[in-house]
C-alpha cells in the first residue's frame, strides 16, 4: 500500500513533466514548409538579437491577443502567419486577426457589434485607415492616463495596425514582386526611392553584420539594398532571402527549405552562435514553461482540494508531487530566461510576477515539508497559479525580454535590490494566502481542529518574519542603489513608499502579536490585509504615473486591482466574523 | 508626585502600543504623501507630509490654515524616542541581541532621514558642451541678481533671494552703491505684451513698460516652474534709475550704467557659486541599435579646482555619479539635441548613516529570527518526543 501511494504520487509528477516536455518539441510543417526552421533565424529588433519566432509570437500577441489563430479550418501558428504577412500579404490581409471590442471604435469603422468578439482583417480595416490614424494622432500627445476610453482604444488599434503595416513592409514593399525583383532593379532611381521606404518601415533587421563591421550593425533588407545601390557589394544574405521569398510565393516547399538552409549557412558564417542562441529562445517560446507551470499548479490545487474529501493518503502526496513538478518547470523557465537575457530574474513587471509566484511556491514547498498538512501545497499551488495568471496578462504588451533603459541597467542592483524585494512580496502574499486558507477552513470544515489552526498561525507568523526581513533589506538596498546612482538615499518615490508600506505593515503585525493585542484570528486578518498592501504597492503605484519607477504603467489592470482589494476586504470580514457564524457552532453539543 | 508622573511617561514612551500607533500613523502619512504626489509633485508632497511636524490644511471657511494631522517629522521624532526607550528597556541578554541590533539600526536610519530632511540640499548644474560652469542652481528658488559686468573677464554678482524680495521694502546691496526698492513681488506670473488701452505698467525703464503682468497661482509639481516676477526701483548715488520689471520669463538681462560701471538685472534660479568649475568636454546619449531605448547617458567633465591645484577628467554616467567636495553630481537629464547635459547635485552630510543602519538591522533581523526559529524547532522536537 505504501509503495502504491509512492508510485501513484510520483507517477503523477513525472507525467506532468513529460507533458511539459512534449510542449517543447517542434510542431508539424504546415504545407511542407519548415516554418520552425524559419522561426530560428536570428534578427535584431528592439535592441536585441532574437529569433524570428519571438517577433512572430509577440506581434501576433499584440495584434490578436493570442499566439495563434484558427483560419479556414486549421490552426495558423505565429511563424506561418509572419511568413504570410511578409511574403504573401494578399493572403495575410484576409485573415481576421484584429480584435476590436470598443463600441465607439467599431462605430468609427462603421461596423456593428454582432458577435461577442469582433475580429477584423487588415483588408476590412484598410478603407478606414486614414480616419483611424487621424483620431489616433489626435489622442497620442496626451499622457496615457489622461486619455478617454475611446482615445485609448483608438490609439491601441492604430498601434496594432501600424505594427502589422511595418511587418508587411519589412522584407519587401507589400504588393511588389519580391526581393529578387528588387535586386534586379538595383540602379534605377525608382528602386532607390523604394529602398528608402523599406529602410523607414523595417520593423526588424535580418542581415547579420558583415566581417569587419561593428558587432551590432545588423542590416535590414532596405539598408542592404541602399548600400548596394551606392556601390557596396550586395549582402551575401540577400540572395538566399530572395530565393526564400520566391519559393514561398510559388508554394514550392522543397525550394523554400533549401533556401532556408542556405540562409542558415550565411548567418552561421557571419555571426557564429547567433542561430544556437535563437534556437534556444525559440524552444523556450514553444515550451511556454510558465503557461505549462500554471496548468500544473491548477491541477495540483484541484487534486489537493479533492484530498480533503476523498482518499487523502493518496491524493495529498500526489498533489505535492504535482506541485513539485510545476515548481521544476517554473524554475527551469526562470533559469532559461536568466541565461537567455544574461540578466537577473526580475527586469520588468512581467518577470516580477513570475518571480513572486516562484518565491511563493518554493516557500510553500518548504512549509509543506515542515508541517505536512497539505496546506503548504494548497496555498503554494494557488499562489503560483494566481501569480502566473497575472504574469500571462502582463505579458501581452510584446517582448517580455526587452532591453533595460539606462537607469535600470545595472545587473548588480537588479540582482540584489529587485530580487530581495520581490521575495518580500512573495512572502507577504504567501502569508496572506495561508490566512485565506485558514479563514475558509474555519467556515467550511466540519470538525474543530485546534492543532491545525495553531499550525497555520505558526506558518503565517514565520512567513511574515521572513517577509519582513526580505522587504526591509530589499527596501534599504533600493535606497543604497539610489544613493550610489543619484546621491540620495530616499526620495519618497511612490514605489519606494509602497515598499516601505509593506515593511511597516509587517512590523505592525509582529509588534501587535508580540504585545498580545492580536491572537490567532487578529494575526490572520492582518495577514490578509498584507495582500492588499502588497498588491497596491506592486501595481497600484504604477497607475499613479509619477516617479522614477513608473516604467510599467498600465491602465487595464485598474479594475482587476480594485476587485482584488474588495475581495480581500470581504475575506477579512469573513475571518473576523463572530464565532457564531463559524461552522460548526462551537456550543452545539451543549 | 513627580516620580509617578515620570514613571508613567516612561512607561508610555516605551510601550508597544505607542509603537503600533506611530507605525500606523506613518503608514497613513506615506499613503497620503504618495497620493498627493499626483497633484503637488514629489517635492511639494514630501514637504507637506514628510518633512513637516504638522500637516496643515486650508479650509475655505477659515481664514488661516489649521493642523489636521501630525507630520512625519513629528511621528518620526516620537518613534525615535519610543525606540530608544524600548531599546534601553530591553534585557541585556544574548537572546535579545538581535532586537538590540535592529532597534539601534532603526534609530540610525531615522537619524539619517532627519539629517537628510533638515540638511540635504538638492540643486542642479546644466552645462553645454564646451561650456565651463562654476555654480549649481536651485530647482525652484529664485534670486534677483545684480551683476557688475564692467570687467569682461569677471562678473561681480550681488544677489537677493526671493524670500527677501517677498518681504518688500528697501534692500541695500553691500559692496555696491545700489539700493533696490521692491515695488511689487509675484511668485508666479504670466507675461504678455501690453495691449493698447490697458492700464499702464508701473515699470518705467527697460522692457517693463510694454509688458503686462498677470499673477498666477503658485505651482509645485515636479515638471512645472513658477515664473517669478518683481518690480524694483533701482536707486544709486542719490538718483533713481527707474522702476524695472524683472522676471524669470524674460530671457535677456536688462542693464543700466552708473558712474561708468554697467550693471545687469536678472531674475533667475538661485545660484550657489563653487570654488571649482566643471567643463563639459563630451556628452553621449547611446541607444540600443535600431531603437529609441536609451542605453546610456554620460558626460565627460573636466574638473578644475584652483585651490587644490587639481585638474582632471571625470566620466559621469548612469549609476556612476561623481562625489566631490561633499556634493554628489549625477547624470539626470539632457537637452538641446544632446549638446546640453544636466547634472543633479545633492549635498547630504548624513549619507553614510543608512549604510550603517542597513548593516545593523539586517544583521539584527537575521540573529533574531534565527534565535526564534531555533527555539520553535526545539519546542517541536520536544513535543514530538513527548
Amino acid at each position: 500500500m505504501k509503495n502504491l501511494v509512492k508510485y501513484i504520487s510520483w507517477g503523477a509528477g513525472a507525467l506532468a513533466l513529460l507533458i511539459a516536455l512534449v510542449f517543447a518539441l517542434p510542431g508539424t510543417k504546415p504545407r511542407g514548409f519548415d516554418t520552425s526552421g524559419f522561426g530560428t533565424l536570428p534578427i535584431l529588433e528592439g535592441g536585441r538579437v532574437k529569433p524570428m519566432d519571438s517577433i512572430a509570437r509577440n506581434s501576433l500577441l499584440i495584434i490578436h491577443s493570442r499566439q495563434g489563430f484558427r483560419h479556414e479550418g486549421r490552426m495558423v501558428g505565429p511563424d506561418e502567419w509572419l511568413l504570410d504577412v511578409m511574403f504573401r500579404p494578399t493572403v495575410a490581409d484576409q485573415q481576421p486577426i484584429f480584435v476590436i471590442d470598443d463600441l465607439d471604435v467599431l462605430g468609427l469603422i462603421g461596423a456593428k457589434q454582432t458577435k461577442s468578439r469582433n475580429y477584423f482583417s487588415f483588408a476590412d480595416l484598410s478603407p478606414h485607415l486614414e480616419e483611424i490614424q487621424k483620431q489616433a494622432m489626435n489622442a497620442q500627445p496626451k499622457p496615457a492616463q489622461k486619455r478617454s476610453r475611446f482615445e485609448g482604444a483608438v490609439v491601441n488599434l492604430f498601434d496594432r495596425v501600424y505594427l502589422y503595416y511595418k511587418l508587411r513592409n519589412t522584407l519587401q514593399l507589400a504588393g511588389s514582386p519580391g526581393i529578387g525583383w528588387e535586386i534586379q532593379a538595383l540602379g534605377t532611381p525608382e528602386a532607390a526611392l523604394r529602398h528608402k521606404d523599406l529602410v523607414q518601415l523595417a520593423q526588424f533587421r535580418i542581415l547579420p553584420p558583415l566581417a569587419g563591421m561593428e558587432p551590432e550593425a545588423w542590416q535590414s533588407v532596405g539598408q542592404a539594398l541602399s548600400a548596394a545601390h551606392s556601390g557596396v557589394a550586395l549582402h551575401p544574405g540577400m540572395v538566399p532571402l530572395a530565393k526564400l521569398n520566391a519559393a514561398y510565393v510559388a508554394n514550392d516547399s522543397a525550394g523554400f527549405n533549401q533556401a532556408l538552409g542556405e540562409m542558415h549557412q550565411v548567418v552561421s558564417v557571419l555571426k557564429p552562435g547567433a542561430i544556437a542562441h535563437a534556437s534556444n529562445e525559440m524552444i523556450f517560446n514553444r515550451a511556454q514553461p510558465f503557461f505549462v507551470g500554471l496548468s500544473i499548479y491548477f491541477v495540483a490545487f484541484l487534486v489537493l482540494c479533492f484530498s480533503w474529501i476523498y482518499k487523502p493518503e493518496i491524493l495529498r502526496p500526489t498533489a505535492y508531487s504535482l506541485l513539485l513538478a510545476g515548481a521544476i518547470v517554473h524554475t527551469l523557465g526562470l533559469a532559461v530566461r536568466v541565461i537567455l537575457m544574461g540578466r537577473p530574474p526580475v527586469t520588468n513587471l512581467y518577470s516580477s510576477a513570475v518571480f513572486v509566484g516562484w518565491g511563493a511556491v518554493i516557500l510553500g514547498l518548504i512549509v509543506e515539508r515542515m508541517y505536512r498538512k497539505g496546506f503548504g501545497t494548497a496555498v503554494a499551488a494557488a499562489a503560483g497559479f494566481a501569480s502566473l495568471i497575472v504574469a500571462q496578462n502582463l505579458g501581452t504588451d510584446g517582448d517580455t525580454m526587452g532591453m533595460m533603459v539606462a537607469v535600470l541597467d545595472s545587473n548588480f542592483w537588479l540582482a540584489t535590490h529587485v530580487t530581495t524585494i520581490t521575495i518580500g512580496y512573495s512572502g507577504t502574499f504567501l502569508a496572506g494566502a495561508i490566512a485565506i486558507g485558514y479563514t475558509l477552513r474555519k467556515h467550511l470544515s466540519t470538525k474543530v481542529d485546534v492543532e491545525t489552526d495553531k499550525a497555520l498561525v505558526d506558518m503565517a507568523y514565520g512567513i511574515i518574519c521572513f517577509a519582513l526581513f526580505f522587504s526591509f533589506v530589499g527596501t534599504v538596498l533600493g535606497g543604497i542603489w539610489a544613493d550610489q546612482s543619484w546621491g540620495r538615499f530616499w526620495g519618497w518615490d511612490p514605489k519606494e513608499n509602497g515598499a516601505l508600506l509593506i515593511v511597516l505593515w509587517n512590523a505592525i503585525i509582529l509588534h501587535a502579536r508580540w504585545a498580545g493585542y492580536v491572537r490567532e484570528r487578529g494575526t490572520m486578518v492582518m495577514a490578509i490585509f498584507g495582500n492588499v498592501i502588497t498588491a497596491l504597492s506592486w501595481f497600484g503605484v504604477n497607475m499613479l504615473g509619477v516617479g522614477l519607477h513608473s516604467y510599467g504603467f498600465m491602465d487595464k489592470a485598474f479594475w482587476a486591482l480594485t476587485g482584488f482589494c474588495i475581495s480581500q476586504g470581504l475575506l477579512m470580514l469573513l475571518c473576523y466574523a463572530p464565532a457564531r457564524f463559524w461552522a460548526p457552532p462551537p456550543h452545539s453539543k451543549a | 508626585m513627580i516620580k509617578p508622573l515620570a514613571l508613567r511617561s516612561w512607561k508610555f514612551l516605551k510601550s508597544i502600543q505607542l509603537t503600533i500607533v506611530l507605525l500606523s500613523l506613518l503608514m497613513a502619512l506615506v499613503v497620503l504623501c504618495t497620493l498627493a504626489q499626483v497633484e503637488m509633485g514629489t517635492a511639494g508632497a514630501v514637504n507637506a507630509y514628510m518633512r513637516s511636524f504638522l500637516v496643515w490644511r486650508q479650509f475655505s471657511f477659515l481664514p488661516f490654515p489649521i493642523p489636521v494631522f501630525p507630520g512625519a517629522a513629528l511621528v518620526g521624532l516620537i518613534l525615535t524616542l519610543n525606540l530608544t526607550a524600548k531599546t534601553l528597556d530591553l534585557q541585556r541578554t544574548a537572546a535579545k541581541a538581535g532586537l538590540w541590533l535592529i532597534h539601534a539600526g532603526l534609530i540610525v536610519l531615522f537619524a539619517g532621514e532627519f539629517v537628510a530632511g533638515m540638511m540635504q540640499v538638492d540643486t542642479n548644474m546644466s552645462i553645454e558642451v564646451g561650456q565651463t560652469v562654476n555654480y549649481v542652481q536651485s530647482y525652484k528658488n529664485m534670486e534677483l541678481a545684480v551683476i557688475d559686468a564692467t570687467d569682461p573677464n569677471w562678473d561681480d554678482v550681488h544677489s537677493v533671494p526671493d524670500t527677501l524680495l517677498s518681504k518688500g521694502g528697501t534692500i541695500a546691496l553691500a559692496g555696491t552703491p545700489i539700493t533696490l526698492k521692491v515695488k511689487g513681488y509675484f511668485p508666479n506670473t504670466e507675461l504678455s505684451s501690453l495691449l493698447p488701452g490697458a492700464a499702464p505698467s508701473i515699470a518705467t525703464a527697460g522692457v517693463g513698460p510694454s509688458v503686462a503682468v498677470v499673477e498666477r497661482p503658485v505651482v509645485s509639481a515636479d515638471n512645472e516652474m513658477n515664473q517669478t516676477s518683481a518690480f524694483v526701483e533701482v536707486l544709486a548715488g542719490g538718483r533713481s534709475y527707474g522702476v524695472w520689471l524683472t522676471s524669470v520669463a524674460l530671457g535677456a538681462p536688462q542693464s543700466f550704467t552708473h558712474e561708468g560701471r554697467t550693471y545687469a538685472l536678472s531674475m533667475r534660479l538661485r545660484r550657489q557659486y563653487l570654488p571649482y568649475a566643471f567643463t563639459l568636454k563630451q556628452f553621449r546619449h547611446d541607444v540600443y541599435p535600431g531603437t529609441e531605448i536609451p542605453k546610456n547617458f554620460s558626460s565627460l567633465v573636466q574638473v578644475v579646482n584652483p585651490s587644490q591645484k587639481e585638474s582632471r577628467e571625470v566620466l559621469i554616467y548612469m549609476n556612476q555619479p561623481l562625489r566631490y567636495e561633499g556634493k554628489t553630481f549625477y547624470q539626470a537629464s539632457f537637452g538641446k539635441n544632446d549638446t546640453l547635459s544636466i547634472l543633479s547635485v545633492v549635498e547630504n552630510p548624513g549619507w553614510l548613516l543608512p549604510y550603517v543602519s542597513c548593516v545593523l538591522v539586517s544583521l539584527g533581523l537575521l540573529v533574531h529570527f534565527t534565535i526564534v526559529l531555533r527555539r520553535s524547532l526545539k519546542r517541536r522536537q520536544e513535543q514530538k518526543e513527548s
